[in-house]
């Protein structure tokens, strides 16, 4: 398929758009910010039929908090994340990872739901929203369900999305003021990279350096996103001191499970993990002696 | 074929092509304003950047389809010669261009970048803010300098006139 042979479909409201996915005969592919979709076609890896232009669908483009859940729609830009007071309050590893993807150009093209729907396993916003227990919503025309963000992927590049379905929402947990979170990236340059390693941390802190438990989720170390749960088991073993800290490292050393690419090796990956975690907590606890 | 409607630079054309087109493409090859530059070509480099509804956007992954109906403006809306914006001036009084490949980029990005701010900007900002423009020859100093001496002289336009 020739890129001038490729149609697009633009559709005016998400209902429109689920009926045609309902219906269509036709290969078709949703396009949002396109900083990945627009890419692969030029690199001739994706060539649907149609395209599906959902960039300008604004009903699904919102942060809002009700029923005791923040409710971000998918095409939600990353600057709109960085820029919300809410999610600044309630999400701070979510906004952190924001400003990590890509620079000012991504940030403004590229929207949340198309960074989960890529499903790259270095996809910066990934992590955090393991570390938040997001919900994905996933609607076609007669149905909707939620699953939680851990069933979602099933391996680089792919989801559990059917081809009439599309995400519809993300719901994530509104952080308690006793919590708090961290994203730390290692990419080959500051801005306008992709991931090496990436870890999203969130600490329910108790008092000191005393915490309750918490979440760490690694990114771009393994087919899709790893939460340490070995890691995570012994946060709440003792007050967060030096030492408990390098333990907990060299845990996430072993509890990843990265391969060599283009990016990195294996095993620079592992000892990279290791640092960033390590790196990530001191910084949180800073955070929350400083707060 | 896909009729669409860009509002370029203040204009409104309405432009044949096909949807997949990229924005780039049709600026260049359709309406003749070739400021613009593919470099990477995948949204790496920065060198296509403009605005599409006064945001910085890399207009090589930017569909032609996807941009119907939005308002764009390149580094040839932002100031041509004699009219040229304080950014320019001041890239061309700082000496901030070398082979000015990347320059175009550069310049929206940062009329981008001033528009939102009041102030004049320290380097670590203008830093995260040019992050997604690469230039290959002069380093950024110059580049860093140039932002800096055109924020000062918009505050300067800026302060009232006394007396």
């Amino acid at each position: 398929m020739l890129v001038s042979n490729i149609e697009m479909f633009s559709p005016s409201s998400l209902s429109e758009c689920l009926t045609y996915l309902s219906q269509s005969s036709k290969k078709h592919k949703l396009i949002a910010g396109g900083t990945d979709a627009a890419v692969r076609m030029k690199e001739g890896k994706w060539r649907p039929e149609i395209w599906i232009n959902i960039k300008n669908l604004k009903e699904l483009r919102y942060i809002e908090e009700k029923d005791g859940c923040i409710h971000i729609g998918p095409l939600t830009t990353h600057t709109d994340i960085l820029r919300s007071d809410l999610l600044k309050r309630k999400a701070d590893v979510l906004v952190e990872a924001a400003r990590e993807v890509g620079a000012t150009q991504m940030q403004n093209m590229g929207t949340i739901g198309g960074n989960i729907g890529t499903a790259s396993p270095a996809g910066d916003t990934i992590p955090a929203l393991y570390v938040l227990g997001a919900l994905i919503e996933i609607s076609s025309l007669n149905t909707k369900r939620l699953v939680p963000i851990e069933q979602f992927f099933i391996g680089p590049g792919r989801t559990i999305l059917r081809e009439n379905e599309m995400i519809t929402g993300i719901l994530i947990q509104p952080q308690h003021p006793n919590e708090i979170g961290i994203f730390q990236k290692l990419g080959p340059r500051k801005a306008q990279s992709i991931s090496i390693v990436n870890v999203a941390i969130s600490l329910k802190m108790i008092e000191g350096k005393h915490c309750h438990g918490g979440k760490i989720a690694f990114g771009s170390v393994g087919p899709a996103i790893i939460r340490a749960k070995k890691c995570e088991s012994l946060l709440s073993q003792g007050p967060l001191t030096e030492e408990l800290i390098q333990n907990i490292a060299k845990v996430a050393w072993k509890e990843v499970l990265p391969i060599t690419d283009g990016r990195a090796t294996a095993l620079y990956r592992r000892d990279m993990a290791s640092a960033l975690l390590e790196r990530g907590l001191y910084r949180l606890l800073r955070r929350w002696e400083n707060r | 074929m896909k009729t669409i409607q860009l509002k370029v630079n203040g204009a409104v054309h309405s432009i044949s092509c096909p949807p997949a087109k990229s924005l780039l493409d049709v600026l260049r090859e359709d309406l003749g304003l070739t400021a613009s530059k593919e470099c990477c070509g995948k949204g790496e480099c920065g060198s296509c950047t403009v605005l599409i509804n006064d945001e910085a956007a890399c207009s090589c992954i930017v569909l032609a389809g996807q941009a119907d109906g939005q308002e764009i403006i390149t580094c040839e809306g932002v100031g041509l010669n004699p009219n040229l914006d304080a950014i320019q001036e001041s890239f061309i009084e700082e000496g901030a261009t070398q082979c000015g490949y990347c320059t175009p980029g550069i310049i929206v990005s940062a009329k981008a970048f001033l528009n939102g701010i009041d102030h004049i900007p320290a380097v670590d900002e203008i830093k995260t803010a040019l992050g997604g423009n690469l230039c290959r020859c002069t380093g950024y100093t110059k580049i860093i300098k140039a932002v800096q001496t055109a924020a000062s002289r918009n505050s300067s336009e800026k302060e009232p006139v006394k007396g």
